[in-house]
């Protein structure tokens, strides 16, 4: 540890570090654009200049170590006077557009200049003229114009997919991003891209002009897409109050976290939201009924547990069967466990998931589904459904989630499900499943309840909710607490499961692999 | 004591003036009745519908989207509008102009007059003057509030 001083405030830090790094720990911001903390300093942008004392001239804070005994000033006359003018030149050719940018709101460039700009333009010349959209990746649009040659696109592509597809072509003013051959950044991961762009000249397709950025709220979740669990920022808009949006969430940026995903999330993870907001069910829907009668949650659970109740009391409980999936939390998991397993002895219990993917040496994993992991931890049994013996021996079915349908056609599931005689979904989004169940119950998504997961690496990874549950969906771990405390078998264990925290809690002293894990 | 004969006297002072007016336009009232002064108006209400008031330039009414010269609406769905409504009537919807050199355009651009509160900051806010409240339409009721609600074709026409 060595000491420095940054405006006067002294720091200890590791010898090795940067006086940028120093100062962002010290709390104090240095303004930069091409330093990334992902990527070992450039220098291209030369924003983050700053005094030292017994330096003649300026050095710039994300390439220069410390010393010991350093005397840094980053608020001086001379660094403030030499922003302003680095500003000036990167702005020489940038052109004003921010109110048709897609950045503007969340933009370096933008806020830098609000702080330290705001100049007269002494140029005589006229801007640049070059190309403002071209496709240049599967999602990516660049424009060239707005391009501050920071190379952080480059460097992305070098060191982290290592596809190397974009490089800095011409020289000079000239000088231009670009891919070589006409091939397109088409890798699973050029979605980071657009994200760490300092400025607008890399756009997401995805999200090009749907909104601004500050209309957008954003809230801490948890990839489901894959096993990985990478952590993500959902951005969603909270509507007009006059005017319906088509959609609420509007994209999925990363979230820094240097145990699961670093600072990057893959495309699939990034594009695939699409499944938050399109076909959803938000009210408990009854078939085989005449009219569209109402069931409240309340009177849902009491018929439910005295189906439970009825097969238990003639000792006939093996006669209900579960099919789960791994998109169901670990505190979800760990109820159906205890009171199907344990407390009614059900054998029947099956898993469907998503069928397999690609999966690369990066993030993204083959298993689609985020659970898998927690599950086996659980100490459930990961079956695969035999349609016939289902058929057979059961007659309560519940099914979690519709996932069935990747593994049979609509035909098998219609002439397995006609033999059992009650069969209740809890779904999420509306499909032909629906109409083939006698009860259809609306289920939150991870998006919108709280629990955790247990990812591919054994990380048990809390998550709370973004959005705002529609209509009557409510998580699956408050029906199964309800529907417990309903069958009054162990009615005082279930009835201290106020929250998704407190049955992580008992599996920490019940299971050992969550003892200590849940944070 | 004297403060209170003060107010009285205040009293009185405003009575004849209101008297005064009331007089003086009365008289000029029944000059115009019997045709003798016609130039100098009589009462100072306005006789509304048939008579109306200029309106001042610097007033703000109905919204107007202006048009280039090629007749495309000159906005670029910045939607800075929708930020700075303060009663969210706006609502603007943007997409990709298929010409290189423009990057979007207002797919919707709706105004809801029924909540419009007319601050006008809409107006200050744009930054290509696409849309000004000069058009001197300050008559739109309506029958039902759907009709209020002006698209982008209404608000160019």
């Amino acid at each position: 540890m060595i000491k420095i001083f940054i405006d006067e405030k002294a720091i200890e830090v590791e010898k090795s570090t940067t006086i940028l790094k120093a100062a962002e720990q010290a709390g104090i911001d240095i303004p930069h654009l091409c330093y990334h903390p992902a990527f070992p300093p450039e220098g291209t942008c030369r924003m983050c200049l700053v005094e030292i004392e017994g330096l003649p001239s300026l050095e710039l804070a994300c390439s220069t170590q410390v010393k010991d005994g350093m005397k840094v000033s980053t608020k001086s006359e001379r660094v403030i006077e030499a922003r302003k003018g680095v500003l000036e030149f990167l702005l020489a050719e940038h052109p004003p557009d921010c109110p048709i940018c897609d950045k503007a709101g969340e933009c370096s460039l933008q806020d830098y200049y609000e702080e330290y700009g705001q100049f007269e333009n002494q140029f005589n010349e006229f801007k640049e003229k070059r190309e403002k959209k071209v496709k240049i990746g599967k999602n990516l649009i660049r424009d060239m114009e707005r391009c501050i040659l920071c190379r952080r696109c480059v460097r992305f592509l070098k060191e982290v997919t290592k596809t190397q597809e974009l490089g800095v072509f011409e020289r000079g003013i000239h000088s231009e991003i670009n891919i070589l051959d006409g091939v397109l950044v088409d890798n699973n991961y050029s979605g980071n891209l657009a994200e760490i762009c300092p400025v607008g000249a890399m756009t997401d397709s995805d999200f090009r002009f749907k909104t601004r950025t500050w209309f957008l709220k954003k809230g801490e979740s948890i990839c489901p897409l894959c096993s990985r669990g990478c952590s993500i920022f959902i951005e969603y808009h909270e509507g007009f109050s006059r005017f319906t949006l088509p959609k609420r969430v509007y994209r999925i940026r990363s979230r820094e976290n240097h145990k699961v995903n670093g600072f990057w999330i893959c495309d699939i993870g990034r594009y695939g939201y699409s499944y938050i907001d399109e076909n959803r069910i938000d009210k408990i829907i009854v078939n085989n009924k005449e009219g569209g009668e109402t069931i409240t949650w309340e009177k849902m659970v009491i018929l439910l547990a005295e189906k439970i109740k009825r097969l238990y009391y003639i000792k006939k409980t093996s006669r209900i069967a579960l099919i789960l999936n791994t998109w169901l939390s670990n505190e979800e998991l760990f109820l159906i466990n205890k009171i199907f397993r344990n407390d009614l002895s059900v054998e029947n219990i099956y898993f469907t998931d998503p069928p397999e993917g690609e999966e690369d040496d990066l993030l993204l994993t083959s298993e689609r589904s985020p659970n898998k992991r927690g599950a086996r931890e659980i100490g459930l049994d990961l079956k695969p459904i035999n349609l016939e013996t289902l058929a057979d021996k059961t007659d309560l079915l519940l099914i979690f989630g519709s996932f069935m349908f990747d593994q049979f056609n609509l035909a098998e599931i219609k002439s397995a499900l006609d033999n059992i005689k009650m069969k209740i979904i809890f779904a999420t989004h509306s499909n032909e499943m629906n109409s083939l169940v006698d009860i259809v119950l609306p289920m939150s998504l991870i998006a919108e309840k709280e629990g955790s997961l247990t990812n591919v690496d054994g990380i048990v990874q809390r998550f709370s909710p973004v959005l705002m549950a529609q209509g009557e969906c409510q998580p699956e771990w408050k029906v199964l607490v309800n529907l417990a405390k309903e069958l009054e078998i162990n009615f005082r264990y279930y009835s201290q499961f106020s929250s998704p925290e407190a049955i992580l809690d008992e599996m920490g002293k019940k299971i050992s692999f969550f003892e200590k894990k849940s944070e | 004591m004297i403060k209170a004969l003060g107010y009285f006297l205040e009293i009185i002072r405003g009575s004849i003036i209101t008297t005064r007016h009331f007089v003086v336009n009365m008289h000029f009232h029944f000059m115009k009745l019997f045709r003798i002064k016609t130039k100098r108006k009589g009462a100072v209400t306005i006789q509304y519908p048939e008579e109306k008031r200029e309106i001042a330039t610097r007033h703000r009414s109905l919204h107007r989207l202006m048009t280039n010269k090629d007749g495309k609406p000159r906005c670029v769905a910045c939607m800075l509008c929708v930020t700075v409504c303060p009663s969210e009537c706006i609502y603007v919807e943007a997409a990709e102009d298929p010409d290189l050199e423009v990057q979007k355009y207002p797919s919707t651009f709706i105004i809801d007059l029924s909540r419009c509160c007319f601050c006008g900051f809409c107006v200050e806010a744009c930054p290509e003057d696409a849309i000004r409240m000069d058009t001197g339409q300050i008559e739109f009721a309506e029958y039902s509030r759907e009709d209020l609600i002006y698209n982008l074709e209404k608000l160019i026409g």
